[in-house]
């Protein structure tokens, strides 16, 4: 199934059982981290059985720590590439940032320098998992709540890993209105100067604001109108892409997941089955 | 092709999520946002472990729960890209720091390895079952068991009792059978004493019934096969019953 212009969910163990028992949340597939499934049996094995029969499948992973100072994972990578084999995943994203430093895993996202070497050492390493995977790897613009020895803007950090390294670009449009608000810059302008003809998947997700000047990235709300707005201004500049709703906390009822998911399929209807790409 | 001014950056970063220590040069930074990863990065690292050990987080007073935590976080280098397998990671910290001691709490690393093996168990790669038949022999066929299980010693009865009831009185060896059944997934916990721990053992290894009981009447000084025989037969039917026991090995 080609899933351009579908919309997707993250599947989460939370509503695993609902999803897969009933039809009230019709996504077109699933995205999952192949690190809280891999070497995982019994009743959660089984449970990703019948998700695999019931839906195409796609992976964002959360520990490959592209942008670490360490030396990449080769035996945790090979143990993705044979997952994805194994439930016939056709992408895989990960994140640009890092998880692991010194030897230490951390399990969350920090922010990469965006600074000139940092850029030829990452563009090196996605070449690198590329080339194992044997499939070309998605980035996404991960949010951030402090730039750290920064020495060039996101846009061009972004920019110029994803045309070093000829990977794909996962647009995370939540991500980019939690860092415009953040870092106090115009969220249209920075999705403009980024790569956009090489995006390939695109995440939406909901936030928290937490005070006057910061917003979390929690994934733990509904997607905000200005949000969607952002999206539509998107699917405008872009070719047909897979579009994932991500909601990892406060899992409503599953209606309410699938309104969502319903309004992010009427905005692509209006733009992507209209006309053709632009980008 | 990193170069070490930026590891460094990198590195301060890292070190402050996991000791919460404020780093000195960290540059460029929005300084009134710097804690917001600290507390995002040791908030997973905590709800991981509170998920994995509900028994001994509940037990503890929450500031040496706490305490115990920040130790572990600053001072263990986390190792396991899958953040589900952490838990026993804490575990071997606990065993190695020898915390227990520290607490004057002598059961709790049986404690915490009890509430990761149901987790391990629950979670375990799926092990391959034997070809095995119904109809067999008990004392004379080779039993085929469940793989999926785990058979453990504890010096305390931390799989009976709650943790507030151990006592110097309560130690001793303790013997617990832990198993997934096939179809639903579910752990299930079986207390055995240490003579049907042994039979288990063995005929797990593939040695004949017959021949166990023989080493056990002379092992255990039973000095009665046929009473011994009797006891271990309803054992084994016991498990059978629970699908634990699957039947006979097919030649």
């Amino acid at each position: 199934m080609d899933l351009k212009k579908h919309i997707g969910i993250g599947f989460r163990k939370d509503f695993s059982e609902e999803l897969l028992e009933s039809d009230i949340l019709k996504p077109a597939f699933i995205e999952l981290a192949p690190e809280n499934w891999i070497g995982m049996g019994g009743y959660w094995k089984k449970q990703l059985a019948k998700a695999a029969e019931k839906f195409p499948i796609t992976c964002h992973g959360l520990s490959l720590s592209i942008g670490s100072p360490d030396e990449l994972d080769y035996e945790f990578i090979n143990k993705i590439k044979k997952f994805m084999k194994e439930y016939n995943v056709k992408i895989y994203s990960e994140h640009l940032s890092y998880a692991k430093c010194d030897n230490a895993h951390l399990y969350d996202l920090l922010p990469i320098p965006f600074r000139e070497d940092a850029v030829k050492h990452i563009a090196k390493r996605i070449k690198e998992v590329q080339d194992i995977l044997e499939m070309p790897l998605a980035i996404e613009n991960v949010s951030y709540y402090t730039p750290v020895a920064a020495e060039m803007d996101e846009a061009t950090f972004i920019s110029s890993i994803v045309n070093e390294s000829g990977c794909n670009l996962l647009l995370d449009v939540n991500n980019v209105y939690v860092n415009s608000f953040n870092h106090k810059y115009n969220a249209r302008d920075f999705i403009n100067n980024l790569p956009l003809d090489k995006v390939s998947y695109i995440h939406m997700a909901g936030h928290e604001q937490i005070s006057d000047t910061v917003i979390i990235d929690t994934h733990g709300q509904a997607v905000i109108d200005p949000v969607y707005d952002l999206f539509e201004y998107t699917t405008h500049l872009l070719k047909p892409v897979p579009v994932l709703l991500e909601r990892d906390f406060n899992i409503p009822e599953l209606e309410e997941l699938q309104t969502e998911i319903t309004r992010m399929e009427n905005i692509v209807a209006k733009t992507w089955n209209k006309k053709p790409a632009i980008a | 092709m990193l170069k070490e001014s930026t590891h460094i950056q990198q590195s301060k970063l890292a070190e402050y999520c996991r000791n919460g220590i404020m780093p000195k040069d960290l540059l460029g930074v929005t300084a009134e946002n710097l804690h917001h990863y600290r507390r995002l990065v040791f908030n997973i690292a905590l709800d991981t472990l509170e998920t994995a050990y509900p028994i001994t987080h509940s037990f503890l007073d929450k500031e040496v729960w706490d305490k115990l935590n920040l130790e572990y976080f600053s001072e263990h280098k986390c190792q396991t890209p899958q953040v589900w397998r952490m838990p026993l990671e804490f575990y071997d910290h606990c065993v190695k720091k020898d915390i227990q001691s520290q607490l004057n709490l002598p059961f709790l690393n049986d404690l915490l390895f009890f509430e990761w093996l149901e987790l391990d168990v629950h979670t375990m790669d799926d092990i391959a079952y034997p070809a095995y038949t119904e109809k067999g022999d008990w004392m004379n066929d080779i039993i085929a068991i469940n793989p999926e299980h785990r058979l453990v010693k504890f010096s305390y009865p931390v799989h009976l009792f709650a943790p507030t009831e151990m006592t110097d009185k309560t130690a001793g060896d303790y013997f617990l059978l832990i198993y997934r059944e096939k179809e639903s997934g579910n752990v299930q916990f079986m207390d055995v004493s240490i003579l049907y721990a042994y039979i288990f053992e063995q005929i797990n290894n593939g040695v004949l019934l017959k021949d166990v009981l023989v080493e056990a009447n002379t092992l255990f000084q039973i000095n009665d096969i046929t009473l011994l025989k009797e006891h271990a037969l309803n054992f084994i039917k016991d498990l059978k019953q629970r699908n634990f026991v699957l039947g006979f090995l097919k030649n």
